[in-house]
């Protein structure tokens, strides 16, 4: 499950449909507006419905949209982190990154690095 | 009521090949509430857009989900369908089966469509119209910082109609360049009395900002005036505060020793004791920001040649060029005589019989060189000019790691700010070259015509709303909003709650995310329509 | 304003653990201000139990819901009908909402799953600093209006220490301000410096009989 800004990740995640590079099936993606519109609650509840990891895609740093915004989701997804070790995480991954809309190849990586954590973790659904 | 949805499955032409389209047909109308699945292959033109409106009409569907390319390429088009179909724009729900599914896999792919289409339909069950309003806004423009850029901005606003009022600090305007005109090369006798006749703009001289609220459109500012403060409405802000100087921390002024601006005013002195017969510059900034630093350098060594002859050595670890007209400048000096020595280790300085001697290792060279001068011209630190830190607390804009104004957000454009209706150009942005402060001026002046001109600018109103029911006015939003767009207002039994200004919203949902009381919904991006999309994945 | 934080969630497995129904019941006043008990805070931590029973194989039933204040018993009464379906209810309110719950819903076991922390002020986006002791004696108009005993870390009514950092820190914790410098300061600008002068004796800290009960007049 993948959590998309529409002023990068996702435009990543287009162009890297258009160049024809291959992401893993089990990717699922929700587009936002900006990373900083991601609850805590959004993460666990993807969880709850059965992922096996979640992904937060913002803007670089220092070029977020709406200044802030990936900022405070990289401390989400780290809260988020926490709160599930404290329920014994269970090979449940969450994962903030920065890309720019132009980096389709590191989209199509970061989520092809996830993949393998879960496939190493044997949770892959 | 239930809400009737519609579905439309578009394989773009027959560029969608690894879904098998009457299966995802027939899979998706089992959907709840999707009252029917049409497959097309040419929505985005005229033919499917018509045969796309008639069936909304036909079936009488209130929400859409349309299954296609991705939204950024043609979301815009398929809302003007639903419009003239008589449905508000904002009820349809996109699900991007062509780049992030069809061609982003190898194989059939059907499945994962599927679960895409429930996820979009999860998400068109909630979906709420939003209607659009136009708000007028005050056509007045507040310019502050008397100087090139500030008066630049307000002559060109005022050509195009937006009246303004011209802000300075000092008792008259010009800034920097009233006296120094030959420094920069910029002329600003011509731009003061420009202004004077003209009736467009107001000149406020000796005034301070004191406080600005609000938001684009209607900001209260208030300007102190001696002692006397009073507040008044603009419709959009422009900064052109400008910057300082500061001297070189090891070199102390004295007789033999000035900076460029002192240069400058001796060049123009008709009074000067004895010409200096030989003049050292010592110019070390190397780093990214020396443009205004190597303008004031050149232009003071060919002046000083040209006025002078006297003889000009510029000792420099780098001369930045990459500013309009700065290379033929540094061109035009060494063609004149100037000599340009270049160094790594910063030079050695000493007064020597009531001269200055320069000691230093040439690179190009290699070997030492040393200089006796009559005059030595130190460079300057440029630093952002005063009141620069309070004033970006008071306005809650952020300012670079040296101080300036506008961090550099590839996002934001040069010259516009996280606050709507707020614009910062010129030196106040760093230092540049004169080439930028023209271009500053001009898109700043140009973003300003686009939004107050018409007198009224067109939200999407309520698109992020406070519930006055829930809010509990703990001030998270205000204080969290990137773009401060968050205010406080009475609601109808005395209460004060958080509310969002349309005007000045940029719609990141950094609020909703934030609200401990789950307070602020976001049209398109709430609560229930980020969770039904993923509940969605949980059913297969 | 009441501060709270979450308990370890350790504790609140701990304390549910024999509980196959539980309500998480959030309060909508203070601690949903200090982002500890309100609407999204019972969201995320009802996630996390059915996350964590989830994977124990549990029962999945948590139910969720938040009253405008758990401290008015006619407030906290309209959870009457959700209450009677579970069979324990995890409060998201400081203490004073839990022992109000205990009250009107004497038969079922109410937990805490906050800790109740002081009484605060929002310092800024996230973070409350203690201002108030709630002595019963204030103390406030010989200091500036700056209160020495929850402000400063010994708690001095004749400060400061002599431990005083550089730059007016706390010795204690260098990450806080020295309440005494803080008081310094604002008698100076009010030019009621004499007031450090003065002596004061140990203060009566029983100014308010345990419990504390105030009788307003009534009208």
């Amino acid at each position: 499950m993948a959590f998309c800004c529409e002023h990068s990740a996702y435009s990543a995640a287009d162009l890297a449909g258009r160049l024809a590079l291959h992401c893993p099936e089990n990717l699922r993606v929700i587009p936002v507006p900006c990373a900083g519109r991601v609850d805590t609650l959004h993460i666990l509840k993807a969880f709850e419905n059965g992922a096996a990891a979640v992904l937060v895609l913002g803007c670089e740093e220092g070029a977020c949209h709406h200044l802030t915004g990936n900022t405070r989701a990289k401390e989400r997804a780290k809260h988020a982190e926490v709160l599930l070790k404290e329920i014994g995480g269970n090979g449940r991954y969450v994962a903030m990154s920065n890309l720019s809309p132009n980096a389709p190849h590191k989209f199509v990586t970061i989520v092809d690095e996830m993949n393998e954590r879960i496939k190493k973790s044997g949770e892959v659904r | 009521m239930e809400p009737r949805i519609g579905v439309f499955i578009c394989d773009c032409g027959g560029s969608i090949k690894n879904i098998d389209f009457s299966q995802a047909r027939e899979k998706a109308a089992k959907i709840p509430d999707v009252a029917f699945v049409e497959l097309s292959s040419d929505l985005c033109l005229k033919e499917g857009e018509q045969k796309m409106s008639s069936s909304l009409k036909a079936k009488n569907i209130d929400r859409v989900v349309i299954a296609a390319c991705s939204p950024e390429s043609k979301k815009h088009v398929f809302q003007k369908a639903l419009e003239s179909a008589g449905l508000n724009g904002h009820l349809l729900s996109m699900v991007n089966i062509r780049e992030q599914c069809s061609w982003a896999h190898e194989g059939d792919i059907t499945e994962k469509a599927l679960q895409m289409v429930r996820m979009g339909v999860n998400k068109a069950r909630s979906l709420k119209p939003i209607e659009k309003e136009e708000i007028s806004v005050n056509k007045d423009v507040l310019v502050v910082g008397g100087g090139f850029s500030g008066m630049s901005s307000a002559i060109q606003l005022s050509r195009l109609g937006l009246r303004t009022i011209l802000l300075e600090r000092e008792s008259a305007l010009g800034g920097k360049n009233r006296d120094l005109e030959d420094l920069y090369g910029l002329k600003t006798s011509s731009l003061i009395k420009e202004i004077e006749g003209n009736k467009d703009i107001e000149v406020l001289t000796s005034s301070e900002v004191v406080k600005v609220e609000g938001k684009v459109g209607d900001f209260t500012v208030r300007i102190r005036r001696g002692t006397e403060e009073r507040s008044r409405v603009f419709g959009g802000i422009v900064f052109a505060t400008g910057y300082e100087t500061g001297g070189d921390s090891q070199l102390k002024p004295g007789a033999q020793i000035t900076s460029p601006n002192g240069l400058a005013y001796m060049l123009q002195a008709s009074n000067l004791g004895g010409k200096p017969r030989i003049i050292g510059f010592v110019f070390d900034s190397s780093d990214e920001n020396s443009r205004l630093a190597s303008v004031a350098t050149l232009n003071s060594a060919l002046t000083a040649k040209q006025k002078w002859d006297s003889e000009v050595y510029v000792f420099c670890k780098n001369v930045k060029v990459d500013g309009e007209g700065l290379e033929s400048l540094y061109r035009e000096a060494r063609e004149c005589g100037v000599v340009f020595v270049k160094f790594e280790e910063k030079p050695k300085i000493s007064a020597q019989d009531g001269r200055v001697k320069i000691e230093a290792k040439d690179v190009l060279v290699g070997e030492g060189t040393a200089l006796e001068c009559d005059l030595l011209i130190a460079e300057e630190n440029f630093l952002p000019s005063q009141g620069t830190e309070t004033l970006s607390s008071l306005l809650n804009v952020r300012t670079d790691s040296r101080g300036f104004y506008q961090e550099e957000n590839v996002h934001l454009y040069p010259v516009s700010s996280e606050r709507k209706g707020i614009f910062f150009v010129g030196d106040c942005r760093g230092d540049s070259a004169p080439g930028r402060v023209l271009t500053d001026v001009s898109s700043a002046v140009t973003s300003l015509y686009e939004l107050l001109g018409p007198g009224k600018i067109v939200v999407e109103r309520d698109k992020v709303k406070v519930d006055p029911q829930k809010c509990r006015t703990c001030l998270t939003c205000l204080r969290a909003c990137p773009h401060s767009a968050v205010g406080l207002t009475r609601v109808e039994n005395g209460r004060e709650v958080a509310e969002i200004w349309d005007l000045a919203c940029d719609a990141c949902g950094i609020c909703t995310a934030l609200c401990p009381a789950k307070a602020i919904e976001f049209e398109g991006y709430s609560d229930q329509q980020i969770l039904a999309q993923i509940e969605a994945i949980g059913v297969s | 304003m009441i501060i709270a934080e979450r308990k370890p969630m350790e504790e609140i497995k701990q304390v549910t653990a024999p509980y196959k129904k539980l309500l998480l019941a959030g309060c909508g006043t203070c601690v949903t201000v200090c982002w500890a008990g309100g609407e999204k805070e019972v969201g995320i931590l009802a996630s996390q139990l059915r996350l964590a029973r989830g994977t124990e194989g549990k029962d999945h039933a948590i139910l969720e819901a938040t009253v405008e204040r758990q401290c008015e018993k006619e407030m906290a009464e309209e959870l009457r009908s959700k209450v009677a379906e579970v069979d324990a209810v995890l409060s998201l309110a400081c203490g004073i909402g839990v022992q109000t719950m205990a009250e009107i819903f004497e038969d079922k076991p109410i937990f805490p799953a906050l800790n109740t922390t002081f009484l605060g002020m929002p310092e800024k986006e996230g973070v409350w600093v203690e201002m108030c002791g709630a002595c019963g004696d204030c103390f406030l108009d010989r200091t500036g209006s700056v209160c020495p005993i929850v402000r400063c870390a010994k708690g001095l009514l004749n400060g400061p220490c002599g431990g005083t950092r550089k730059g007016g820190k706390c010795e204690i914790d260098p990450q806080k301000d020295c309440a005494w410098v803080l008081i310094h300061r604002r008698l100076i600008k009010q030019g009621r410096l004499y007031l450090m002068e003065k002596y004061y004796p140990p203060k009566n800290f029983r100014a308010v009989k345990r419990p504390g009960k105030i009788q307003a007049i009534k009208a």
